[in-house]
């Protein structure tokens, strides 16, 4: 069944915030019974929105491929929620292709996350890529390990049809305080904004010393030259 | 490796073999080496090289050594006779052709010819002081003006420019004697006075140039009589001085010479490239609103600014290859255009000027479709507050971008791996992460701008820091 071909709306864009990522604990004595000896580690891999709600309008699968050394490495999740849970040893990287809903029309959206299952022994969370929680002060054993992205999808130029569908609920909203279910919020957004406008204005300073230095290096040579 | 050997590997049977490997058959070997020219050393291994079916090559035959006298003829007959070499003295030299045929008259030498001598003016007492007065006149105001300049060097000059008619006559006959070989004239002066070189000099040229302003004032090598004494004598001094340098010396001033290229190349560089800093720094931010563009009068000007500073750009950088078959297709689909355009005006009667190349027409097409586009997009969005927009996740931005969906963080700007490797550097100092922890529409957009920015410093540093270099250097 071919998707009926529907018009492009240009110059426009839609975008909808997604999560990604994993969640690991260390298994105790309890393992899953179909579970390999060598395997210590529960992990659970997802894609959904920040705060839980349903993308299911616009997402119609999400693929994980797995490593190869896992039976059936490529796992089809059909329906909400997009999540997969498996056990393991290993870190790897996980390929996440998103499938969009018939109406889109949309090619697949490719990505990779590298699945953590252990904590960093230096943790520290402003520098380091992405968002990791580590919740500190507890036995390491029973720490859930998460490494979770923030991201957007954009639909840039969208047809009709799907705009109408993307357009039906304000899918783009986020909380304003961060909370402990969801720190993707306004106010993470602000205080980021306010990090990156302090780096510009820390670079447009350096820029501006810069420029009046070689303008008196170029005015100094012009007065030795003649 | 021989053609046999190759001929092996491809299985290629031999009618003869060459004599490399030719113990099979010894006769016809025998007849192919009678056939074949007798051939030694490279040329031979060129044979085999070639093979049995090569075409007919001219060959050089004979070693490379000197041929043995093989002639028979006799020797022609030299003999030993007198010549004359000038006319007080007779000489001997071998000559060909018998006695005989010679005779024994003594001959002039084949090279007389070239024993020439110059004509030197000669002139009696009178003659040189009539000429010596008509043209001094003018020399004596200049000689006035001299000696009230240096009355004290008159008593000195005086002794040096007292020179009597005896003196000069020797002078000229010393000069007729060896045709104005100076050296040997100044080392065979032996008169009352004791004269330097350039002083016979000056006073040689100075007579003549009076000679001949009499006798032919117009010819035109009056002017290169010239001789300043004293310019001579400075230029000796330098030649003196170059010539008694060390070879530390000399290696010293090698080794500026060499410096000094480098410097001119060096400034030649920097200078080059100052202006394209300062091209950098002249031009406008590109996070301008580009509404002043929408305007079909906005898009033109955008153009032609646009136009110059291609043109400025290709002198800087002229080894931009160019796409062959790209600009045939152009070529093509504007030839088309040209000819629909053509009829169309014909009908309508363009008032547009016709200084508006083919690209610019379309441009602005593309730029009026692209406003209608986002006109009819920001219709479809008209019930919406830009709170309602936001909370859609919806945005009309008007530009030309390709449809489709994709991560937000993957639109960052990456950068050539060394470049990225010190915006990641600053990054750090800034202590942000190189990906924005939440990468959405406004922290990217301000994200593009810091990267942008910290992209102008390193530019600018690395200005500066070459500037500073260059100082250093010529300090």
């Amino acid at each position: 069944m071919a998707p009926p071909v529907s018009k492009r709306i240009k110059t426009l864009s839609v975008s909808r915030p997604i999560i990604y990522g994993n969640t690991a604990k260390k298994m105790g004595s309890v393992k899953p019974p179909n579970a390999p000896a060598e395997h210590t580690h529960l992990w659970t891999i997802f894609v959904r929105g920040p705060q839980n709600e349903d993308v299911s309008y616009f997402i119609k699968k999400v693929v994980f491929k797995l490593h190869d050394t896992y039976p059936n490495p490529v796992r089809s999740i059909e329906a909400p929620p997009f999540e997969l849970t498996e056990t393991g040893w290993g870190e790897f990287d996980i390929n996440i292709k998103v499938y969009f809903v018939d109406e889109a029309n949309e090619k697949v959206l490719n990505f990779y996350h590298r699945l953590r299952l252990h904590p960093y022994a230096n943790t520290t969370p402003n520098t380091s890529n992405g968002s990791e929680q580590n919740t500190p002060g507890r036995n390491a054993n029973d720490v859930e390990v998460s490494s979770i992205y923030f991201d957007e999808i954009v639909f840039n130029e969208p047809n009709e049809e799907f705009f109408k569908i993307l357009m039906s609920r304000p899918g783009n909203v986020l909380p304003s305080n961060k909370t402990e279910s969801c720190v993707y919020s306004k106010q993470l957004e602000q205080e980021e904004i306010d990090r990156i406008d302090i780096g510009i204005e820390k670079v447009d300073r350096e820029i501006h010393e810069l420029k009046q230095k070689l303008e008196s290096l170029i005015k100094q040579e012009a007065i030795n030259g003649n | 490796m021989s053609s046999s050997d190759i001929f092996d590997v491809l299985n290629i049977k031999q009618k003869s073999k060459s004599p490399t490997n030719g113990h099979t058959s010894v006769l016809s070997s025998s007849a192919v080496s009678r056939a074949k020219p007798q051939v030694t050393g490279m040329q031979r291994e060129l044979f085999n090289l070639l093979g049995e079916n090569q075409p007919p090559v001219v060959i050089q035959s004979g070693s490379n050594f000197k041929e043995k006298m093989l002639s028979t003829s006799k020797p022609s007959p030299w003999s030993f006779v007198e010549f004359k070499a000038n006319r007080f003295v007779t000489l001997r030299h071998w000559v060909k052709g018998s006695k005989e045929l010679i005779g024994d008259e003594p001959k002039e030498s084949a090279y007389s010819k070239f024993n020439q001598h110059l004509s030197i003016p000669s002139f009696t007492k009178e003659e040189y002081e009539s000429f010596m007065n008509e043209t001094g006149n003018q020399d004596f105001l200049e000689n006035e003006k001299n000696l009230n300049d240096s009355h004290a060097n008159e008593r000195v000059d005086e002794n040096k420019n007292n020179w009597p008619f005896e003196e000069i006559i020797y002078l000229f006959k010393l000069c007729e004697k060896y045709d104005l070989r100076w050296f040997l004239i100044f080392d065979r002066y032996n008169y009352n006075e004791s004269r330097t070189l350039e002083d016979l000099k000056e006073k040689f040229y100075h007579i003549c140039r009076n000679y001949f302003k009499v006798s032919n004032p117009s010819n035109p090598l009056l002017s290169s009589l010239n001789f300043s004494a004293e310019k001579e004598v400075e230029r000796k001094k330098y030649l003196q001085r170059l010539l008694s340098r060390s070879a530390a010396e000399i290696a010293e001033e090698e080794a500026l010479i060499v410096e000094s290229k480098k410097f001119e190349m060096a400034a030649k560089r920097t200078l080059a490239e100052r202006e394209s800093l300062l091209r950098l720094l002249d031009s406008p931010h590109s996070d301008q609103t580009i509404t002043q563009y929408l305007t079909s009068q906005g898009m033109s000007q955008l153009y032609n600014t646009l136009l110059t500073d291609k043109t400025r750009k290709r002198k800087h950088d002229p080894n931009i290859p160019e796409n062959p078959w790209m600009k045939q297709q152009q070529q093509f689909a504007q030839h088309r255009q040209l000819q629909q355009m053509g009829v169309k005006k014909s009908d309508v009667k363009e008032s547009s000027s016709p200084k508006k190349t083919k690209r610019q027409r379309q441009e602005i097409q593309t730029a009026l479709k692209r406003k209608s586009e986002s006109a009819y997009a920001e219709q479809l969005l008209r019930d919406f507050n830009s709170d309602e927009r936001k909370a859609l996740g919806v945005i009309t931005h008007g530009e030309k971008l390709s449809p489709g969906v994709y991560l937000r963080s993957t639109k960052l700007s990456t950068f050539k791996p060394a470049l990225q490797n010190k915006i990641l550097a600053i990054l750090q100092e800034l202590s942000l992460p190189s990906r924005p922890v939440m990468p959405s529409h406004d922290i990217v957009e301000r994200q593009e701008e810091l990267l942008k920015k910290i992209n102008t410093l390193i530019d600018l540093k690395k200005h500066v820091d070459k500037y500073e270099f260059g100082r250093s250097i010529t300090k």
